[in-house]
């Protein structure tokens, strides 16, 4: 398997680092609701086909990235950094 | 010339002889030979024996295919690799092989004896005979019986020497990648090299002077011969060996022995050719029996004649081409045998040709001869394969035979899709294709024959007369095996695989797997698209797991070292990996026992000074206006209040409450921070950071940077260790109020410059002092000179962990991913005042259940040692000597102290101090009792790192 | 001023390794710049943290991921996405760039003793950095100035083309001793000079 890193070009699996599910929102940090952080922590979709995830360019230019990956092709269906997913930017501050 | 080896042609050079030996019987060769041709040009034909029934074997191919002629090749040294087909092998001067599997020698064979035991080793024989009878259950017979069945049925063995051979790793990128150098794969590498392609072109076989002379002149073209591509892996990547020095007689040490190539191409091009299948009639593993086109092949490319006298069997067209090229290369061909009742004009031509009496409608139905081929009955057979009662028997010393053609698909299907099925080739094509694919040449299906002849055989592949008839021939698997496997209920393919072994053994079943599929399909009476094909997988021939290691020389992993590397190991250090780096563990006087040498390093500390290489300790600079924000959240307690020019120590939890790290951070700036961890997660909590300024708080602007490397550090601890400072230290004061504890200072230490940090983990009065990594060792030895009056003592990582055990400080043995601060003690560090990474679930009301495991000290109170892992127990009788109360995580002799001394996760371990309770260790049988205490042992007060 | 020492000892060897015949395939030695420095841009100011690099240092820096040029006694390169490693012959380029680079903007960090740097240049370089790392070192997919960031196995590394057939190899300090052995190892099949 090969990822495109939109720094690097692309590069074999092995410079990567799987940095899990990209979908799972963090809680508000003063968020005392504890099904919301069980969620965040524990819960995980299990997907066949296309599944968002973060892979860190480690052995690279150690960039998160936010990649759709077909879970039961390894087709890598799209690329971009991850500090402008969808994902991150629900962290940034008002 | 031997009678074998014609005058002129082939591609060797018969101007030079090579000799070699064969289970030390010596013979001659030429350059260009493989050991097949050189031994069939020498008159041999026996060799080996076959895995279960020890038959004798000659040569059924002359390529990858071959399954019979295995043998170990010798040296260098005690080196024996085992298991090498003839055809691979390229003989040169002084080349030793042993054969294989069989005892005293290979023309005289104790264990053909098998052969009467049949029955025994048919299909499953391993799953059946060893249920044993009830008699024997609980005896020790039965392990007598599996060694000499291990022993009577099996292949070559390897040495236990090491390998001295060097092995290598190559990463190649190209626009089209050519597997096969035949006709196909050379019209396909030149296409692609005219358009400007970068190509690599692989071929298992030696240099083909075509391929040499096309492409010398191609910038853009890599030639790799005796290169076989065994592997397909995603995104178009596929692995390859190179056998760069097997076939040198004195390979110089500079060159890998194998290369293994891991190959992405944006296409590739397989032009893998097509692998000729035997027929399965009675006796056809007679040395002597071989495929029609490896006839073919020693007579052309070799100039040997595989026999004087030799007898076609075909069910196609293909092998009358061949007996005619036999032919013209001076064998005789007595007759050729179809199953056919009507041959077509083209194929008879070529019969008449090549002087053959063509026998239409007929089969072999039995081989004569022992160590070679004396003759063959036939008989009329009918559609089915049956044959009829009318022998008669034609005298030849080799049997060509042609069962048709499976195209070489491996590759290809290797991606998982399905095989499509060619009812007229009967065989399987590759699957259909993804983009970047294709198949040429005879892979394809494509035999560019002469015109009115076919490579489509005749629907009969088995003919059943009664005998012993192989479908698999290095796993001696019959017809009747496949059969026995199908009345058993083993009739999936894949089932029938592992049942019968049939496509198991090193040659993967190249020759094997369509009649083995075509007879189950028979049995079951189904076509055999229905019954289907097993899974293709890498590696599709035997690779040397040297191959693969490769480039991880000596040991599987790099090496760290710091900068006073050479500086430990020149005052006597005995060095420890801990992780990837090289610590010292001990500066051992001559005579000491371990333990006698922390001991005393430790009780250097406490008493004078020591010094200890701290710089293995993650470092990263944490920068920018968000830096104190964001070590707010990363860590349990506040650092946005601490002031510039000082330390603190720092606790990180993972999102689920758990302790995960720990270290001290020094604010070096406003936005200028030096956080330092565990040498063990130095890259773990990299890593983590990154991810959250990546993925979770895009906006901070803070910018991580490892500086494990840039900072080297010596931790001078003891009462003296401000003397030693003091008397080395320019540009800063180092005196209390100066630098206090927790205090930061920037200095000059012999010229270099310097960062002290007044903390301690020993406990002591202590000093880390860090300098340029490229100027650590000067400091060092200056640091070791300022002491000298104070009798520094260097101490390793033992002393370390001593000093660290009697003060109670916990590393990675406690904060072990499953205990809490509370666990060990920290609650004072968690900040109530923000919210952190972990903040949210570390009260769960399970993290504070009573029974949690809790960091306390143990006392041995039999004055023994306590061992690290050992559990802590109430009793050491009756059920509480099994039930756990916890285990010691470390443990050693206190010289503060004078005891041994341990730390330990104890059930509700805080509620027990000052009870005894028992350390037991049923491994290394040490039990004992102990005191539980307060995990500090020593000044809890704290008075000697403030003095 | 305190000399810089060498992360070698014992390993560096030079002479002639392996191929003993013909012109050595590769000439290994060890650079020793007086400064490395990085620079790095919070995310959303690149630009005007490459621009003033680019005035700071005298390097043409473009935004191009990667994209890196050799000035004399001077090396920039991007390793990372608004990250970028400057090593130069002369001490001093870590201070003037503290102060062209806006606190607001991005950070300065010296790296001059964290990274070791080895050159490896010849007509084999390319062969034998192949060895090593799975990247695509041909001139077309690699051009002189550019950079990557890669690693072998665990030996992070940021390789800059400095000529046709010339790389510098800046690697982790602690590293460096055993990823040294490895390279002229590597090289030995094209004989390999390792040079002071």
């Amino acid at each position: 398997m090969r990822i495109t890193c939109p720094h690097c070009g692309r590069r074999d699996v092995a410079e990567f680092t799987y940095q899990g599910d990209a979908n799972r929102l963090r809680p508000d940090p003063a968020s005392t609701d504890q099904a919301a952080w069980n969620a965040y922590v524990y819960d995980r979709v299990n997907t066949r086909g296309p599944h968002r995830e973060f892979w860190q360019h480690s052995g690279g230019c150690r960039a998160h990235l936010a990649v759709e990956r077909d879970t039961a092709t390894h087709a890598i269906l799209s690329v971009s950094y991850a500090r402008d997913s969808d994902t991150a930017r629900a962290g940034r501050r008002p | 010339m031997s009678a074998h080896r014609a005058p002129t042609g082939g591609r060797i050079d018969r101007s030079k002889t090579i000799a070699f030996t064969v289970d030390g019987k010596a013979y001659a060769g030429h350059p260009g030979d493989t050991l097949a041709s050189a031994l069939l040009a020498n008159g041999v034909t026996l060799m080996g024996r076959s895995f279960k029934y020890h038959r004798p074997r000659g040569l059924l191919g002359a390529g990858d295919e071959e399954p019979n002629a295995l043998f170990t090749v010798l040296g260098p040294g005690a080196v024996r690799e085992p298991n090498i087909q003839a055809t691979r092998i390229e003989i040169f001067d002084g080349l030793q092989v042993e054969s294989q599997n069989r005892f005293p020698s290979l023309s005289f064979d104790v264990g053909a004896i098998n052969r009467l035991a049949g029955k025994l080793f048919s299909a499953g024989f391993y799953y059946k005979t060893f249920f044993g009878p009830e008699w024997i259950k609980g005896t020790r017979v039965w392990h007598v019986f599996e060694w000499f069945i291990r022993r009577a049925a099996g292949l070559g063995s390897a040495s236990a020497a090491r390998d001295p051979a060097r092995y290598e790793r190559m990463n190649a990128f190209c626009d089209v990648l050519v597997v096969g150098a035949g006709k196909a794969g050379l019209a396909a590498a030149r296409d692609a090299a005219e358009a400007g392609k970068r190509v690599i072109l692989c071929d298992s076989e030696p240099p083909s002077p075509a391929a040499t002379a096309e492409f010398a002149a191609h910038a853009n073209v890599e030639c790799l011969p005796r290169t076989t591509v065994w592997g397909h892996y995603d995104d178009m990547t596929f692995a390859a060996v190179e056998r760069v020095a097997d076939h040198l007689a004195d390979p110089p040490a500079h060159l890998p022995r194998h290369r293994h190539w891991v190959i992405r191409t944006k296409e590739i091009v397989v032009a893998t050719g097509a692998v000729e299948r035997p027929l399965v009639f009675p006796g056809n593993d007679a040395p002597g029996v071989m495929l029609a086109s490896a006839a073919l092949r020693y007579a052309a490319e070799f100039a040997v004649r595989p026999g004087a006298r030799i007898v076609v069997f075909a069910n196609n067209d293909t092998a009358y081409a061949a007996a005619a090229g036999l032919a013209a290369l001076g064998s005789t061909i007595a007759a050729i045998v179809d199953v056919r009742p009507n041959p077509p004009e083209a194929a008879r031509a070529l019969a008449a040709r090549a002087g053959a009496e063509l026998i239409v409608a007929s089969a072999v139905v039995s081989t004569a001869g022992g160590k070679a081929l004396s003759g063959v009955a036939i008989a009329e057979i009918g559609p089915d394969g049956a044959p009829g009662a009318n022998r008669r028997t034609l005298s030849c010393d080799c049997l060509a035979m042609s069962g048709g053609w499976t195209p070489q698909i491996q590759l290809a299907a290797q991606q998982g899709a399905k095989p499509r099925w060619d009812e007229r080739l009967h065989a399987f094509h590759a699957p259909d294709l993804p983009s970047g694919w294709s198949m040429a040449g005879s892979a394809a299906g494509d035999f560019d024959l002469d015109e009115g002849l076919s490579a489509y055989p005749a629907p009969v592949f088995e003919i059943k007369a009664k005998g012993k008839a192989f479908v698999d021939f290095q796993h001696d698997v019959t017809a009747d095996d496949v059969r026995l496997a199908h009345c058993e209920g083993y009739v999936n393919v894949e089932h029938m695989k592992r049942y019968t072994t049939l496509g198991m053994a090193t040659d993967q079943g190249r020759t094997a797997n369509l009649a083995g599929l075509a007879i189950m399909a028979e049995a079951r009476g189904l076509t055999p698209p229905e019954v289907g094909t097993t899974r293709s997988r890498p590696p599709l021939v035997p690779v040397s797991l040297g191959a693969i290691t490769a480039e991880r020389k000596d040991d599987l992993k790099p090496w760290r070292l710091t900068p006073m590397h050479d500086w430990h190991l020149e005052n006597g250090a005995t060095m420890y990996n801990a992780g990837l780096w090289s610590r010292p563990m001990i500066y051992g006087a001559p005579g000491e026992t371990i333990e006698q040498a922390y001991v005393r390093e430790a009780a250097a500390v406490r008493s004078g000074v020591g010094i200890v290489d701290v710089s293995t300790l993650g470092k990263i600079a944490v920068q920018g206006p968000d830096a104190p924000e964001f070590l707010d959240r990363v860590y349990t307690n506040l650092f946005s209040t601490l002031a510039v020019g000082k330390a603190r120590y720092g606790l990180m939890l993972r999102e689920d409450g758990i302790a995960y790290d720990d270290g001290t951070t020094w604010r070096l700036g406003d936005n200028d921070f030096l956080m330092t961890t565990t040498t063990a997660n130095a890259g773990k909590v990299m890593q983590q950071l990154e991810y959250y300024l990546d993925c979770v708080w895009p906006d901070l602007r803070v910018i991580l940077t490892s500086v494990t490397d840039e900072w080297a550090g010596a931790a001078v601890g003891g009462p003296k260790a401000r003397d030693v400072l003091a008397a080395c230290v320019s540009g800063a004061k180092v005196d209390d109020a100066h630098l206090p504890f927790m205090g930061i200072v920037k200095g000059e230490i012999a010229g270099a410059p310097v960062l002290i940090c007044r903390l301690s983990f020993s406990g002591e009065l202590a000093y880390e002092v860090y300098s340029g990594a490229g100027h650590a060792a000067h400091v060092w030895e200056a640091l070791m000179a300022a002491g000298k009056p104070f009798a520094i003592t260097p101490y390793g990582l033992e002393a370390l962990g001593t000093l660290r055990i009697e003060k109670g400080h916990v590393t990675g043995a406690e904060i072990d991913g499953r205990t809490t601060a509370r666990d060990l003690g920290l609650d004072w560090m968690l900040s109530k005042k923000k919210s952190f990474v972990g903040s949210a679930m570390m009260d769960r009301e399970g993290l504070f259940h009573p029974d949690r495991l809790r960091l306390v000290g143990l006392v041995s109170l039999d004055d023994r040692a306590i061992n690290g892992g050992s559990h802590v127990v109430d009793s050491l009788d009756g059920e509480k000597a099994t039930q756990s109360l916890g285990h010691v995580t470390a443990a050693c002799f206190s010289p503060a102290l004078g005891r041994y001394i341990a730390l330990a996760l104890v059930k509700n371990g805080r509620e027990r101090l000052g009870q005894r309770a028992f350390i037991t260790d049923p491994l290394r049988g040490r039990a004992g009792p102990v005191e539980i205490v307060h995990p500090v042992f020593v000044d809890p007060e704290g008075k000697r790192m403030h003095g | 001023m305190v000399e810089i020492a060498s992360p070698l000892g014992t390993a560096f060897k030079p002479g002639r390794h392996g191929k003993p015949d013909g012109a050595p395939g590769v000439i290994v030695c060890e650079r020793k710049p007086a400064t490395i420095v990085q620079v790095a841009a919070f995310s959303g100011r690149e630009t005007a943290v490459r621009e003033a690099l680019v005035k700071a240092a005298g390097l043409k820096l473009n935004g191009k991921p990667g994209a890196g040029v050799v000035n004399g006694s001077r090396a920039g390169f991007g390793v990372a996405p608004g990250r970028w490693l400057i090593a130069d012959d002369k001490e001093g380029l870590a201070g003037s760039f503290a102060k062209a680079i806006a606190h607001e903007d991005g950070a300065v960090t010296r790296l001059t003793h964290g990274r070791s740097v080895f050159r490896i240049e010849g007509p084999r370089a390319e062969w034998v950095l192949a060895k090593l790392f799975a990247v695509d070192f041909s001139p077309e997919a690699f051009p002189v100035g550019d950079a990557v960031s890669t690693t072998h196995h665990d030996v992070f590394a940021a390789i800059q083309r400095v000529g046709e057939n010339a790389f510098d190899l800046y690697v982790f300090r602690s590293f460096a001793r055993s990823f040294f052995e490895t390279l002229v190892r590597a090289g030995e099949e094209v004989g390999c000079e390792v040079k002071a």
